[in-house]
């Protein structure tokens, strides 16, 4: 429900963003999104106060601990809101119990004093009062078999939810306890116990995710509402939340994986090759038949049968080899040739124009430098034009278009295939719904070649009546072609998608302004902030962020505009802290 | 590396009260980590009469981990495999805790003996036929108590005897049998060397 009103209210945004643009307010070539951001990036710095956000709240709510609210997150995996849910359906105490969290109210207080040994039921010794632990769950064991307990289990990559040892006790352990023995025994051990608490707010979090970028670059970002969207990493990478790979709206991820395969594979060669050739039975290689009759002889020399790929003697007639009779039914090859011919060719199609667009892109992606030159020779020209702003805007718009387009032919390949939704329309309804796809998808093409061809030519060196004249195109064209794109989403999501029985196939809504950029999760520490993790942030945390991460206003276009995308991260707090920049199982391995 | 002062002493707790509970612990050779451990069958099933020995086997981490234990006797049974031995039963897997000893896992394997549990089957063959046909479940597990846990101990008198007659002390013939299993010329060997 939210997130439907949420994209409405993102399409009346754009519509007033492509207005903004004709009148030449909107002067900001990053993009910045019109929303409120909803995508973060936790770095290494940001990670514990980004997990403290989460403990604040449950333990304000619950008033417990932090080990505590750590290990009710930790189950219910970092979903607050979850947890909220089960308190108010099944009470504390199931909340409590089904987690593994055992209160004690009157923690101090129950110190045995009773007597001075205590005989621990693991090693079966008896030990001073002073050497064994009492867990929160009443369970008291000596510290070296609960040290031991634990290094086990931290070794088996537990560290989440270590159990008491007693049987049939499911409370998880004090990781303030556990932190103290295995530091005394291994501290290394202890360090990583610490990490993998950390860590667990990406590893188990589904709102959040490590980046994928290679070399890994250390982030990892945290979307608020739809995990079905594109982000861009502060280290400029960009990627599909949901399954990590490039980003590839309006293609749905799993047709997206399916093209990637089949562009790898060349599947379609592979089966060209299949049903048009034959292994020779002596050399192996592929042999194609070029006409005649049945026998075929390879150019190692040795003569086998079409029909079954036998060797055989070369003695024959059109119709029977001498000394070999196969009597395969012929017309079944036949067909199958042609299915396979006719969907190779289909591939081809939809592939070519693929890898058309994708080129283009790349090439236009060299744009930006001779945009930026163009710019500034017309910035030296003594004229009334002082605003080029719907330079960079077009380029924009072109490069946002043309993503859209290209992946638009994958989607249609499988939209109208056989391997998806075959079984969901009838062949009428599929035609139908082609004709009506692929109108809107040639009406963009159509029109991103043409803001293309504005773009690229050599504006700078014309007189200004011929400028304002290209101005205008391109501005004219840059609506168009978000409202295009923004119509072919529609008509995706509305006539296509959305009439199909199965919602399996989610697609990142389109963003007229581009993928949406993630922005840094700004937390101010105190002095003590690493021993005590105690720290202050913002009371309104997201709206400090926007407010300093996006320009002001309609400031006037800056000509560091395409400046890099990367911006530099500040580590001076990283020192005492896990080195992040990677995940704690690859530095394992290593 | 095993905490073998407490293997020691669960040793000595669990043969204390053999009389009452049946069960019996060894090791099978000097190192304590290879051990051989005997159930009674539970009366009123079709295991009522036979004597059950159990491999066990301590790995490193013991008491922290869990003993590996498999049946070194033939038994018919949905949840102990009727080829390996191997017995399927949580609290030798997960649900695991350092609390536990090795009687305590030597008697939850005699409690499932008398409660298996068919649905989470370790042998599917034995498992479908306690489902569907239970009568002759009942006929197979009964019959092979008797070939495979019942003859040693049937000729396990009879051993004694031999021993006795050789000369040896029958105590000590009693649990030297114990020791090996059953086998008389081990046990033999055992008693001449010691």
């Amino acid at each position: 429900m939210e997130d439907g009103v949420g994209s409405e209210e993102d399409y009346y945004d754009s519509d007033r963003e492509s207005l903004d643009g004709l009148e030449n307010e909107e002067s900001d070539p990053q993009w910045v999104p019109a929303k409120g951001p909803s995508c973060k990036v936790i770095t290494k710095e940001s990670l514990l106060a980004a997990q403290r956000e989460d403990l604040r709240r449950v333990m304000d709510l619950l008033s417990l601990r932090e080990h505590h609210a750590r290990t009710l997150l930790i189950h219910y995996r970092w979903d607050v809101e979850k947890v909220f849910a089960v308190l108010v359906e099944k009470g504390k105490a199931r909340l409590f119990a089904e987690a593994g969290v055992s209160v004690v109210e009157n923690h101090d207080a129950d110190s045995p004093v009773l007597s001075s040994t205590e005989t621990c039921d693991i090693c079966m010794e008896d030990l001073p009062s002073s050497e064994v632990t009492k867990m929160d769950c009443g369970h008291c064991f000596c510290n070296s078999c609960w040290t031991e307990h634990f290094i086990v289990k931290i070794n088996e990559g537990q560290s989440k939810r270590i159990r008491c040892m007693a049987y049939k006790c499911f409370a998880i352990c004090d990781e303030g306890i556990i932190r103290t023995l295995v530091s005394k025994r291994h501290p290394d051990l202890a360090e990583k116990f610490d990490r993998f608490l950390l860590e667990s707010y990406i590893e188990d979090n589904k709102m959040v995710k490590w980046c994928p970028s290679t070399p890994h670059c250390g982030s990892a970002i945290r979307v608020e509402n739809d995990e079905f969207c594109e982000v861009e990493c502060s280290c400029g990478f960009q990627f599909c939340f949901s399954c990590l790979s490039e980003a590839h709206s309006p293609c749905s991820c799993l047709m997206w994986e399916l093209w990637i395969k089949k562009c790898r594979d060349e599947s379609e060669t592979v089966n060209w090759i299949t049903v048009h050739t034959k292994p020779c039975p002596k050399c192996h290689k592929p042999v194609e038949k070029n006409g005649g009759c049945n026998l075929v002889s390879c150019i190692c020399g040795q003569a086998f049968c079409w029909l079954c790929g036998g060797a055989t003697g070369r003695d024959h007639t059109w119709s029977h080899i001498t000394g070999h009779s196969c009597g395969r039914y012929k017309e079944d090859r036949e067909k199958k040739a042609e299915r396979a011919k006719r969907d190779l060719y289909r591939y081809m199609h939809y592939h070519n124009r693929y890898k058309a667009h994708t080129d283009s892109f790349e090439q236009e992606s060299r744009l930006r430098e001779t945009i930026r030159e163009k710019v500034s020779n017309l910035e030296e020209r003594d004229s009334r034009l002082r605003d080029f702003s719907w330079v960079t805007n077009g380029l924009y718009r072109l490069f946002r278009s043309r993503r859209a387009l290209s992946y638009s032919y994958p989607f249609a390949f499988y939209m109208f295939g056989d391997d998806l939704f075959k079984d969901e329309m009838t062949n009428e309804e599929r035609e139908l719904k082609q004709h009506l796809f692929e109108d809107q998808q040639q009406q963009l093409e159509a029109n991103v070649e043409k803001l293309s061809k504005f773009i690229e030519e050599p504006f700078d060196q014309y007189d200004e009546d011929k400028i304002m004249e290209i101005r205008m195109q391109v501005i004219n064209l840059c609506v168009i072609t978000d409202t295009l794109c923004k119509k072919m989403y529609e008509c995706i999501e509305n006539d296509l998608l959305g009439s199909l029985q199965f919602g399996i196939h989610n697609i990142a809504p389109y963003q007229s302004k581009g993928i949406e950029r993630a922005t840094e999760l700004t937390v101010f520490w105190s002095a003590t902030a690493n021993d005590t993790g105690k720290f202050h942030k913002p009371d309104e945390q997201t709206g400090g962020t926007t407010e300093s991460d996006r320009p002001s206003g309609s400031g006037s276009s800056d000509d560091n505009g395409c400046s890099s995308r990367k911006r530099a991260r500040e580590g001076s707090f990283g020192g005492s802290l896990f080195d992040l920049n990677l995940p704690a199982d690859v530095i394992d391995r290593n | 590396m095993v905490d073998f002062a407490r293997v020691q002493k669960e040793l000595q707790e669990c043969n204390r009260d053999i009389e009452v509970s049946g069960i019996s612990v060894n090791p099978k050779s000097d190192n304590l980590t290879q051990l051989i451990g005997t159930i009674p069958g539970p009366l009123g099933t079709p295991y009522e009469g036979g004597t059950f020995t159990i491999d066990i086997v301590l790995p490193d981490g013991y008491p922290f981990e869990p003993p590996r234990m498999q049946f070194a006797t033939k038994v018919w049974h949905p949840n102990i495999s009727s080829q390996s031995g191997a017995i399927c039963l949580d609290i030798l897997k997960d649900q695991w805790s350092p609390a536990l000893t090795l009687k305590t896992a030597l008697l939850s394997i005699q409690a499932l003996l008398s409660a298996p549990e068919p649905d989470d089957p370790q042998d599917a063959v034995v498992a479908q036929q306690y489902l569907r046909d239970y009568q002759t479940f009942v006929g197979t597990a009964r019959y092979w108590t008797e070939t495979f846990a019942k003859t040693s101990s049937l000729g396990a008198e009879e051993k004694v005897q031999k021993l006795v007659e050789m000369g040896f002390p029958e105590s000590l013939v009693r649990s030297t049998l114990e020791v090996v299993g059953g086998d008389e010329n081990m046990a033999l060997e055992k008693l001449c060397s010691g």
